[in-house]
């Protein structure tokens, strides 16, 4: 009982400053937060910034919430430097931070010169003055006092601004060297953006109780923050065309069980058919079982576009596979380090570099005049190949290097030779890693939509499949007495990327569902591969870790 | 030691595989060069006489065709630079120094008069802001996942970054073309439909999983008695990041800007969507909300009415594309293997 309560007198006597500490200026970096995602909102028009909220309106809401913050950060700071808060500031603000703020500072000071005050010459000197004078106070001052009167000054200043309606909703600015008009509606979330950043790194800062713990607390939340932005990217993207795609990609599903016949025979001897019946599903999806509706009428589907890409990946991979895996295997286990694997190398990651646009456009000279003269599948697959080889090269050497060197000192020592030990040992061993990069390769050329327009696709809104394979093997009365399909590849088709890219062009007006249908198809063929690709690489390095 | 002893201290078998093997394959490129027609045949007898080889000695043909598709990278580099070259040939020779020199007029068909100054400029212009959009996200970024995030949001940010990769440009473009402009347009009364503002921002976007995934690779090549050095003497582990593993990770996360500006640089298809591509320079020229054609979307939207000298300017855009690329792929490399000497020396 003496025990516990001792415990608890000793935490209160030393955590009581920074318990206070810890809770003002946590609670100021959530405002500061609240003010940034209110701000996005606003930005984009969600939540635009003259809503009405409470008698008053977002954009006085955040005038406020970012001054409260800024008069925080700065009471905090002096409340600090008057040792009435237990921290444990360094001598400077530091350099980088320095460097920042004064940037920062230029920028405000540059602006009010430059369009308040009306300096056409003379605003880089007051600029210049400013953004000295801010850093020179962080880096001279003590770190406590000297970081949070120049950014939180900053983030005061922003929000008086906007609380005082000197930038309101009904603010306008007309810069004559561009071509926009900044409205309040974009201008106060876009302060209230930056603000609210730099309002929740100082006080993460303080939060820390500033010297290398609040530095690190502070970066930490700039670096988390960028994190969490990339996921929210990814998933805005996404979200958004699945959410618009959705309706236009399954519009006129149709389904059902019926009872029908399944086969039907006529057995010897006896003079009648015997059918078997049983039930049949049935499954009708226009938009990705249709062409583009030549009547008018009818669901505009995308079935040549995914059949012109399945015949490009198909002929890119059986060209860039072999090629690439045995580029990768000689690099690895023949070429010795010198000049040759130096070129090689260079080549690969040029290859890799290349634009592709680049490389239709070479394509376009190189290939198209040899095969056919024409925009052909053909000449797709081998520029799609060339751009994918690189991938597979660099994907599948890393995957072989990582392959023990026991495993074929083993092979060695039993008298296995070479090449044996590297189609028996060393690929099964890293063929993981080898499938691994080519499904990532995949999911890239899928999406590429360059090349292809310059050497493969000709129709924009076709409504009928190229028709590569045509008849089947069947026999035949005329010597060899079997007839292969026909196999064409030079004719021009289109693709799913291409597709997107043609309704774009094409005007969106009336096409816009069908846009978005299509790219939700794009996007969902590419990510598959990608999230396979992704998954397998992650499953096969933990078990290799194991 | 030339070609010829080199052959010559050959065992037989070698000899003869890689002599008949070579000068096959040989014949069969070249018959594609000039008589494509026949280059079916001459694969045949390729592969005719390969087969019969891997029958006869499967160690020596093995190795063979493995020193045959490693020349292939190489070869098609070689190829792509020449036929850019031949092809941009006559427009450098018509126009010479005006290509990158030249005023208005800049783009006239009509006069056959071809400059390339407004699309340097727009790739310039949107690189500039690519780069300043992906350079710092993308090194915080890496920073993130190799340094900072505890395990469960690595496993997310991770797998989400390669994820982002995989969204194809044209997705980009056409996000850009239906809702970034439609955005300038609305709320900040953009008179022209695209500018060069939202096309760098995107493909600064784009260019972002590059500038991450690299990134992140140098920086987790770090030693770690490097940065358990730095914690033993009591440095926070932003104190390690900032002052022991960024300086050791340089020359490898410059490397990574560098390619992730390449990658922007070669950009295509968002530009081409979300840009006027009008063939002149934003007036004033530092307007960023203006409107421009960038060397990438020239090629893009003007290929398929190109014909003669208009047709051999877009390579001549191509050329300029390409060396640009290859610069920053050459420098890149340079830089990182620098960094594994370093870093392997200090071991």
């Amino acid at each position: 009982m003496s025990l516990g309560t001792d415990v608890e007198s000793s935490d209160a006597l030393v955590t009581g400053d920074a318990s206070t500490r810890e809770l003002v200026s946590g609670g100021l970096v959530a405002l500061s937060f609240a003010s940034f995602a209110v701000g996005l909102l606003a930005l984009f028009q969600y939540l635009p910034a003259d809503t009405p909220v409470a008698g008053t309106t977002v954009s006085t809401l955040l005038g406020g919430v970012l001054t409260l913050v800024g008069a925080g950060t700065v009471a905090l700071g002096a409340a600090s430097y008057g040792d009435l808060l237990e921290t444990s500031p360094g001598h400077t603000g530091g350099l980088a931070s320095a460097a920042f703020v004064g940037l920062l500072w230029f920028g405000v000071g540059g602006l009010v010169a430059a369009q308040t005050l009306g300096l056409s010459l003379l605003w880089p000197v007051v600029a210049l003055a400013v953004g000295g004078v801010a850093a020179a106070v962080a880096l001279v001052a003590r770190e406590d006092l000297g970081i949070t009167l120049s950014a939180g000054l900053f983030v005061l200043l922003s929000g008086l601004v906007v609380l005082t309606g000197a930038v309101g909703p009904g603010w306008q600015w007309d810069p004559s060297t561009l071509s926009i008009v900044v409205t309040g509606l974009v201008g106060v979330p876009v302060i209230a953006l930056f603000a609210g950043l730099i309002g929740a790194w100082t006080t993460a800062r303080v939060y820390g109780g500033f010297g290398a713990q609040g530095r690190q607390t502070g970066a930490y939340v700039l670096v988390g923050t960028n994190a969490a932005g990339m996921l929210a990217l990814l998933a805005s993207v996404v979200g958004f065309i699945a959410v618009r795609g959705f309706a236009p990609m399954t519009e006129g599903i149709k389904y059902g069980l019926f009872w029908g016949p399944w086969t039907w025979f006529n057995p010897p001897l006896v003079d009648t058919w015997v059918v078997v019946e049983g039930p049949i599903l049935w499954f009708y999806w226009p938009f990705v079982m249709e062409g583009y509706s030549t009547t008018g009428g009818g669901i505009d589907g995308i079935l040549p576009a995914i059949v012109g890409t399945f015949w490009l990946v198909v002929g890119a991979v059986l060209f860039a596979v072999p090629l690439g895996v045995g580029a990768a295997v000689f690099l690895t286990e023949y070429a010795e380090q010198g000049r040759f694997t130096f070129l090689v190398e260079i080549s690969t990651n040029g290859l890799w570099s290349t634009p592709s646009i680049v490389y239709g456009l070479f394509g376009l000279a190189f290939l198209v005049p040899r095969l056919g003269n024409t925009n052909s599948i053909l000449a797709g697959q081998l520029v799609l190949g060339f751009m994918l080889l690189p991938l597979v090269v660099i994907t599948a050497r890393e995957s072989l290097k990582s392959v023990p060197d026991e495993y074929r000192d083993a092979s060695a020592a039993l008298g296995v030779s070479k090449w044996e030990t590297i189609k028996s040992v060393v690929l099964p061993a890293s063929l993981p890693g080898v499938i691994t990069g080519i499904i990532l390769g995949i999911g890239r050329i899928a999406g590429e939509t360059a090349p292809i327009l310059l050497v493969t696709t000709s129709s924009p809104f076709p409504s009928e499949v190229a028709g590569v394979i045509e008849g089947g093997f069947r026999f035949t009365s005329a010597f060899p007495f079997v007839a292969v399909p026909d196999i064409n590849l030079v004719q021009s088709s289109s693709a799913l990327p291409y597709q997107l890219f043609a309704v774009i062009g094409a005007g969106l007006g009336e096409n816009i569902d069908f846009a978005w249908g299509t790219a939700l198809v794009l996007l969902l063929v590419v990510m598959s591969f990608y999230a396979v690709g992704v998954t397998s690489r992650v499953y096969f390095r933990r078990k290799l870790n194991q | 030691m030339s070609v010829a002893t080199r052959f010559a201290g050959l065992d037989r078998n070698t000899r003869v595989v890689s002599g008949v093997g070579t000068v096959l394959l040989t014949l069969t490129i070249l018959s594609f060069l000039v008589a494509p027609a026949l280059t079916g045949y001459l694969a045949l007898a390729f592969a005719v006489f390969v087969g019969g080889a891997y029958l006869v000695d499967e160690e020596n043909t093995a190795r063979f065709l493995l020193f045959v598709t490693t020349t292939s990278t190489v070869l098609i580099l070689a190829f792509i630079t020449v036929y850019l070259l031949l092809n941009a040939f006559p427009v450098v020779r018509e126009m010479g120094l005006y290509l990158l020199v030249g005023s208005d007029p800049f783009w006239n068909t009509g006069s056959n008069v071809y400059s390339l100054v407004p699309m340097v400029w727009g790739t310039l212009v949107t690189t500039i802001i690519a780069t300043l959009v992906a350079a710092p996200l993308g090194v915080a970024g890496a920073v993130f996942i190799s340094e900072i995030a505890p395990g469960w949001a690595r496993e997310v940010v991770k797998p989400a970054v390669e994820m982002l990769a995989g969204i194809p440009s044209i997705v980009y473009g056409f996000i850009g073309f239906t809702l970034l402009n439609q955005f300038m347009q609305q709320e900040l009364s953009l008179p022209t439909f695209g500018s060069l503002f939202v096309t760098g921002v995107v493909i600064g976007v784009m260019a972002l999983p590059t500038v991450v995934s690299v990134g992140e690779d140098a920086i987790a090549s770090v030693p770690d008695a490097m940065k358990n050095g730095a914690g033993a003497l009591g440095a926070t582990d932003w104190q390690t990041t900032t002052s022991v593993t960024l300086p050791a990770a340089f020359s490898g996360v410059s490397a990574a800007v560098l390619l992730g500006v390449g990658r922007a640089v070669g950009e295509t298809m968002a530009a081409t969507v979300i840009l006027g591509n009008v063939t002149d320079l934003p007036d004033p020229l530092i307007d960023v909300f203006g409107n421009t054609i960038t060397l990438t979307s020239l090629i893009a939207s003007q290929y398929g009415a190109a014909s003669g000298l208009q047709f051999s300017a877009l390579f001549a855009a191509g050329v300029v594309l390409f060396v640009t690329v290859m610069g920053f792929s050459v420098g890149s490399q340079l830089i990182e293997r620098r960094m594994q000497s370093r870093l392997g020396g200090e071991q």
